[in-house]
């Protein structure tokens, strides 16, 4: 389209090239109009937009969500646009050619003198161009009208006019919607420095304010995101990627990197959970991450711990957590197989067969057997260590090692004690690490002379103090017996004095059976002998009584005579004649001539008793009383302390019940906040309550996917609560159908 | 049951004669017993160690009540029966015990006669005496011990106790039950016991504080 050719004032234009300069002016009016309306409705949409963002400043975000807000500027820019289209429309109607030629004709007069001639021409023009070109000319003084006409037009500068006219149109609407813009950038800019500000401040981290900050920000509420897991390399195991998951187990050390759309999330909080945080002071279980951004999208990194974690992570009001189980990589465990048990050797040869089987959380390095061999007696002991079976395993999570074990390899002696366990060690990068073990066998070498014992049976005490009583009780009798003899017949009399003599006997046999245990070992001496048969106790029998005989004829036994055994029998052999010769008297009821007899052998007994009674002892300990002790008066003060009701449930258990009931109230309200507060119990309980833990677990499954969800909360309380419950069976009073 | 002490009393002090002749510290161990009694049941003050007081010393005259024991023959010097005199004149309890209970024993013949010396002839105490009602009762007269048929001894339980009188009251009290063994254990284990078998020796200090 080429550009407008203006009339100047020194230019002789025909009439029909001055319609079409009164027509190129309409147009530039018209159009004026409708940049104006444009113009009119962009300040409009913006002063909304302004208006909203103030509400949502003042309200919070939640008042006026973002997309809400996109809509409302979005109409309110196309409504004004219509509507200010339409009213320019209307008014552009109005603007005909006649009206511009007056609009020039006022410009060119400065509204002096006007003559119209412009005007009438046009009109005339406008009505019927091949009509009034021939007309004019003959009806309305033609000539005179166009010069009139073409003096109008070269009086005026149209395109300094049609300037001025645009600016004068233009110049409010433009300001109303610059101002609005320019308020609408000092706000955004004035946002983006507190948002960083923000993020440079690490003790904010309550979510009260993280979600009053983020409103404040006009952020967009925190969405989706993918999880991507990359375990230790030393674990060998591959980088794994979730989705929109709310926890995630990772072994210690792993790296956690958080993905998510938008603009990076404005509060990142990472709290340590469970009983080992609780030890920790309140300053070290806490600490803010900053979350990076890149295009349209945001990440956030850590590393798993060796304990559970939650992240909380806030943008746009709305707070999200993802809770990180990190693992620690455990030992391996190790179990010795074979061999099963402790064992004694006879003798060092053999092979003996070593099994054992490992397992590994992550994955095993090698295994081995330790042999540990220990030699010496008394107080010189050796010992050497020695490695059998070592084996590569390669990352394996399980594995057996096997390994014969040559003991004649081993050069053991009598004596010597060998210990056998299995160690392996998985790939944890440390050099300090601790190796997992399994439990120690010992076997043993038997000694030479270790088989030849002999086994000894305590014998019963001697009958020494047994007959000593008796001896008494029996002269005790017989005295009561002889004051009774007066009153008693004959009969009567050598009835009872036959008893005692009966008795008397039994107690002679059983001092005969010491003396002759304590002499030959014989368990009785009063047994058949024969002349000459080489059996000799050293004492003998004549007429009942006994008497030492051959090498004891004086007495003196081969250990000489102070030999505890002389001292011993001497009198247990006159107490056993003395008791031959009562017991003699007895039987002829005679029991004062038995008397004496009796006399002699309790003398002798005791005479017996009295040479082996030895009184050893040591210091007697010194005993102070603790008098106030005993009085229950020692260092009591009298001040008792105040009693407290013990509580039902342990405390950490009763914060957890008032969490779970907190948790269930909460569902109604917010799904979402429950979700992650029930998420958070199940990860802190993971270590000490893993069953109420698993509960827990099920009530988030129910949750999840939308069932009911009573059942499951009643069976984590009662988990919590210690409370088991059988399944009805078949002893049952009501059994399930 | 319980005995007030007065304000100024001075503590009760369980001593052990010490003799030439014999084992005189045969029973190391009743001494704290009957001091852990004495607290335990009364409220007198008590020394919480017991003293050992040579009989020949005049010593003996600060102790009410004189514990004698030992398995071996007692022969008193004459020294010690002039101090045992006076101490029995004065108005002190001896209570000797018979370690071996052995009524044929060297302890029991020999310290009767002794005693018969110095103090004159021993009776049989009655089982109703006041002596068992002076803190405890005991119906059936001293108790019995566990020791008197162990096989030892004269392996006899003696229902009575020997006692000399004056007036009516008791200066030497003469005892074959061995309390000696049955009483010399350490206080401590006295918790094992389902019957303390240390309360006649309650009676025994009450009655020589008090008659």
């Amino acid at each position: 389209m080429a550009a407008p050719t203006w009339i100047t004032g020194s230019a002789i234009v025909t009439t029909v090239s001055m319609l079409d300069v009164v027509r190129r002016v309409r147009r530039s009016l018209i159009l004026q109009i409708r940049i104006r309306a444009l113009v009119l409705a962009l300040g409009a949409a913006l002063s909304v937009w302004l208006v909203l963002d103030g509400m949502r400043i003042v309200l919070g975000h939640t008042a006026v969500p973002t997309a809400m807000a996109v809509w409302l500027v979005g109409i309110t820019f196309v409504g004004v646009a219509l509507v200010a289209l339409l009213v320019a429309r209307r008014v552009a109607r109005h603007v005909d050619d006649a009206r511009a030629a007056l609009w020039i004709e006022e410009r060119s007069t400065a509204g002096v003198h006007n003559s119209f001639a412009l005007v009438t021409l046009i009109e005339s023009l406008s009505a019927g161009a091949s009509v009034v070109a021939s007309a004019v000319p003959t009806t309305v003084s033609g000539d005179a009208l166009t010069t009139s006409a073409q003096t109008i037009l070269a009086r005026i500068a149209l395109p300094v006019a049609l300037r001025a006219s645009a600016r004068r149109q233009l110049t409010g609407p433009a300001l109303f919607a610059a101002g609005a813009f320019v308020v609408l950038l000092a706000g955004a800019v004035w946002r983006d420095d507190a948002l960083t500000a923000s993020r440079l401040d690490s003790t904010r981290g309550s979510p009260s304010a993280m979600r009053a900050a983020d409103t404040a920000f006009g952020m967009a509420p925190l969405g989706s995101w993918t999880v991507r897991i990359t375990p230790p390399a030393y674990t060998g195991q591959p980088a794994w990627a979730l989705g929109n998951v709310q926890s995630v187990a990772a072994v210690s050390g792993s790296v956690v990197v958080v993905e998510g759309a938008g603009v990076a999330p404005m509060h990142v909080v990472e709290r340590l959970l469970g009983e080992a945080a609780d030890t920790l002071p309140v300053a070290q279980r806490t600490s803010t991450l900053v979350a990076t951004s890149s295009a349209d999208r945001w990440q956030l990194r850590t590393v798993a711990r060796a304990l559970p974690v939650a992240v909380q992570l806030s943008r746009g009001g709305r707070i999200r957590q993802l809770l990180i189980e990190g693992r620690p990589d455990s030992i391996p465990a190790v179990a010795l197989v074979q061999p099963a048990r402790d064992s004694v050797f006879r003798t060092a040869e053999g092979r003996l067969p070593l099994v054992a089987t490992l397992r590994d959380d992550i994955g095993l390095a090698d295994a081995r057997f330790e042999l540990i061999v220990s030699s010496g007696e008394g107080e010189r002991f050796t010992a050497r260590t020695m490695v059998l079976g070592s084996r590569r395993l390669r990352g394996a999570t399980t594995g057996t090692i096997r390994e014969t074990l040559d003991l004649a390899a081993l050069k053991l002696m009598g004596g010597d004690v060998v210990h056998v366990r299995a160690i392996a060690r998985d790939a944890y990068p440390v050099s300090a690490r601790e190796f997992g073990s399994s439990e120690t066998r010992s076997f043993r070498i038997a000694r030479a002379a270790e088989y030849d014992s002999v086994a000894v049976e305590p014998a019963p005490p001697p009958e020494v103090d047994r007959s000593l009583m008796s001896q008494r009780m029996l002269l005790m009798l017989t005295e009561k017996l002889n004051r009774q003899r007066t009153t008693l017949t004959r009969a009567q009399l050598v009835r009872e004095s036959m008893k005692l003599a009966r008795d008397q006997a039994r107690l002679r046999q059983a001092v005969g059976d010491v003396v002759f245990q304590r002499l030959s070992g014989d368990a009785s001496g009063e047994h058949a002998h024969t002349a000459g048969d080489g059996h000799d106790h050293g004492v003998e029998q004549q007429q009942g009584k006994l008497a030492l005989t051959g090498s004891n004829a004086g007495g003196v036994l081969s250990e000489g005579d102070d030999s505890p055994i002389i001292a011993i029998n001497q009198p247990l052999l006159e107490a056993y004649n003395a008791m031959w010769d009562a017991g003699r008297e007895l039987e002829q009821g005679a029991p004062k001539a038995a008397m004496p007899h009796m006399r002699l052998a309790l003398a002798a007994i005791e005479r017996a008793r009295s040479a082996e009674r030895l009184y050893l002892r040591g210091r007697p300990p010194t005993v102070i009383v603790d008098i106030a002790k005993i009085r229950l008066a020692g260092k009591d003060t009298g001040i008792t302390n105040t009693r407290t009701r013990r509580m039902l449930i342990p405390p950490r258990d009763a914060a957890r019940t008032a969490r779970l009931i907190a948790a269930a109230q909460l569902i109604e309200r917010d799904a979402a906040a429950a979700r992650d507060t029930l998420a958070v119990l199940r990860v802190e309980a993971l270590a000490d309550a893993p069953v109420f833990a698993a509960a827990v677990g099920r009530v988030l499954d129910v949750l999840a996917q939308g069932g009911d969800l009573t059942p499951a909360f009643l069976s984590a309380r009662r988990a919590l609560g210690g409370v088991l419950r059988t399944e009805a069976g078949v002893w049952s009073r009501e059994v399930p159908r | 049951m319980t005995l007030r002490a007065g304000v100024h009393a001075e503590p009760f002090v369980f001593a052990t004669a010490q003799y030439e002749s014999g084992d005189w510290d045969s029973a190391p161990m009743v001494p704290p017993n009957v001091i852990d009694s004495i607290a335990r049941y009364t409220e007198l003050p008590v020394r919480p160690q017991g003293v050992t007081v040579p009989l020949s010393s005049e010593a003996v005259f600060a102790y009410p009540l004189l514990f004698l024991t030992g398995h071996l023959p007692v022969r008193f010097t004459t020294r010690e029966a002039d101090v045992l005199r006076k101490y029995l004149a004065r108005g002190g309890l001896l209570f000797v015990d018979d370690h071996n209970h052995d009524v044929d024993g060297a302890f029991h013949k020999t310290v009767r006669e002794e005693i018969r010396r110095v103090a004159g002839p021993l009776v049989l105490l009655p089982n109703t005496h006041e002596l068992y009602r002076s803190f405890f009762v005991f119906e059936n007269g001293p108790p019995t011990t566990s020791h008197e048929m162990n096989g030892w001894g004269d392996n006899l339980v003696h229902e009575q106790l020997d006692a000399v009188l004056r007036n009516n009251r008791i200066v030497v009290l003469y005892s074959n039950k061995d309390y000696s063994s049955e009483w010399s254990f350490h206080p401590d284990n006295k918790r094992f016991l389902s019957v303390d078998n240390t309360k006649f020796a309650v009676n025994l200090v009450v009655y020589a504080l008090t008659r």
